[in-house]
């Protein structure tokens, strides 16, 4: 046996006799090969062709990073912080050094503040449009597969152009961030989001008013607000269901108490509710990018803090691309943290996978789990 | 940002008020952070309160802590309000002691059905055990596994 494997549910071993409880259900194992975002496994009890309960089985990606940063010092852990998610990466940076700065009593200057929610806005996009690739692959679209992806890129470039790096950028340390805006930054990104947001426009006709994509997304996979609400379901997963919590509104962070934007909801909790979501958020997001290239102040983007957690408690909390990204850190005084709990919005959507998915119909299912916009990396850490 | 912690200390004044006994400590870390140290036998009396009187409804995370040091685990249970929008920003700490030698807590499952999988990773992660739990089973673990709690103290790295 390998360290990945993991032995099936008792209820999938044997065949019962036919009036044991089981006996008329079918019990599938999705997974765990890579669906299309990252090693998990979902293990499916059918009654016919409808799902009478799905359970989530994650740890295939499960990297210990909570351990890990608990031996490095606070500037080394920060490419590890990144990893669980890639393509979100600034989000989740945030919630680290957002963490380390309220024990340290340093606030970034103003700059440093804007720098940090124009890369934020960014990955928000770039997290937004892969997972919608993904779902065009899920509902056989390829179209939908291709744009995104294409589209993405560009936003990489721009974070290229403004970190150095395409995916994973290590550029939010405490006190600020590492580097100031590249020259032509600010006209490439305003000719860049407008484009995009006329992209958009067309999505919007090829997919989203496509019988297609609707018809097996309207109704489907309900999640009531009140159940969403004591999962503990956070992110779009949260706002689909009609719940207007963004701790971007909430409990602003960073610059975003200057900023204007919308917190976009949808009542009805269905899948199509929780892709809506999405697209709503990405087009907000392209004009916050504008706006705060057009407000940000001018000033230094990096203040000096210190390699060192002090000795206390603190609970830094941003509103990353998939729902709440918090660290719970408690530090005593050296370079390394106590104890780092490390939650992401994924590992607290895992619980909304087998209320949304009961009911579902089989060929539904894809298209239903992919709309929590679970991330199996994110969720194992 | 105004200093003041009104909403804060009124949280906590209510909570001393109705549990006068079972709240060992109950501070407020800063703005919007609330830590509240109960009596472990208790903890159900005041999670429910917690959430039907005061609306903190939406749970966000539990933690558990080794302080190996002191002999004790702590589980935290991190608390956000989504009922009452006037304190959405605020996030209570709910704490919980449980000797190193005999981890047993009550599990809040019944109360917060989100905290499931938090709890079992702490069975998994720090070996401990919560009464009550619908299903203590391994999460992100190998079933098969038959290591020492790894997120405890004492276990190293090879490369330590």
């Amino acid at each position: 046996m390998t360290t990945t494997d993991k032995p099936a549910q008792e209820s999938t071993l044997g065949s019962p006799s036919p009036d044991e409880p089981g006996a008329q259900t079918l019990t599938l194992s999705v997974g765990p090969q890579h669906s299309g975002s990252g090693h998990m496994r979902l293990i499916v009890e059918l009654d016919g062709d409808i799902i009478i309960n799905a359970e989530p089985d994650p740890g295939y990606v499960h990297r210990g990073i909570e351990k890990i940063i608990e031996l490095r010092n606070i500037i080394r852990s920060i490419p590890v912080i990144e990893r669980p998610s890639i393509i979100d990466a600034s989000n989740l940076n945030h919630a680290w050094v957002k963490a380390i700065e309220e024990l340290q009593g340093v606030e970034p200057p103003a700059r440093g503040q804007y720098l940090r929610c124009l890369l934020n806005e960014m990955n928000r996009i770039m997290s937004h449009l892969y997972w919608l690739s993904i779902y065009g692959v899920f509902l056989g679209h390829t179209t939908m597969f291709m744009w995104p992806l294409g589209d993405r890129e560009l936003f990489i470039d721009l974070a290229e152009s403004l970190t150095g790096a395409r995916i994973t950028y290590s550029y939010l340390v405490p006190g600020g961030v590492r580097r100031d805006l590249p020259q032509g930054f600010a006209e490439e990104a305003i000719k860049r989001t407008e484009y995009f947001e006329k992209r958009l426009d067309e999505y919007e006709n090829i997919f989203f008013k496509n019988p297609l994509f609707t018809s097996r997304a309207k109704g489907v996979g309900v999640l009531s607000r009140q159940r969403a609400i004591e999962l503990g379901a956070t992110g779009p997963t949260l706002r689909g269901s009609g719940v207007d919590a963004d701790l971007r509104k909430d409990e602003p962070y960073a610059a975003y108490s200057e900023l204007d934007f919308k917190v976009h909801t949808r009542p009805d909790g269905d899948s199509y509710s929780r892709v809506m979501v999405h697209v709503d958020e990405m087009r907000e997001s392209s004009q916050l990018i504008r706006q705060i290239l057009e407000k940000m102040p001018s000033g230094p983007v990096r203040r000096k803090a210190p390699i060192v957690v002090p000795r206390g408690e603190a609970y830094g909390r941003v509103e990353s691309a998939r729902g709440e990204c918090s660290f719970y850190m408690i530090g005593e005084g050296g370079d390394k943290p106590y104890r780092a709990r490390y939650i992401t919005g994924s590992y607290r959507n895992m619980a909304a996978i087998s209320a949304v998915l009961q009911g579902v119909r089989l060929a539904d299912m894809p298209t239903s789990w992919w709309s929590i916009d679970y991330w199996p990396v994110e969720a194992d850490r | 940002m105004s200093l003041s912690h009104e909403r804060e200390d009124n949280l906590i004044k209510t909570l001393k008020e109705n549990f006068p006994t079972d709240i060992k400590d109950a501070t407020v870390m800063r703005r919007s952070r609330i830590n509240v140290t109960v009596a472990p036998e208790k903890i159900l009396d005041i999670a429910l309160f917690l959430r039907d009187k005061l609306g903190f409804d939406h749970p966000t995370g539990v933690s558990a802590v080794d302080y190996n040091r002191e002999s004790r685990f702590e589980i935290v249970y991190h608390l956000a309000s989504i009922a009452n929008p006037a304190q959405r920003d605020i996030l209570i700490n709910l704490k919980e002691s449980v000797p190193r030698n005999t981890p047993k807590a009550t599990s809040l499952v019944r109360i917060w059905p989100g905290v499931e999988n938090f709890e079992r990773e702490s069975i998994e992660m720090f070996g401990l055990q919560f009464e009550g739990h619908p299903r203590p089973e391994k999460l992100f673990l190998n079933d098969n596994w038959d290591g020492p709690p790894p997120m405890r103290k004492e276990v190293r790295f090879p490369t330590d």
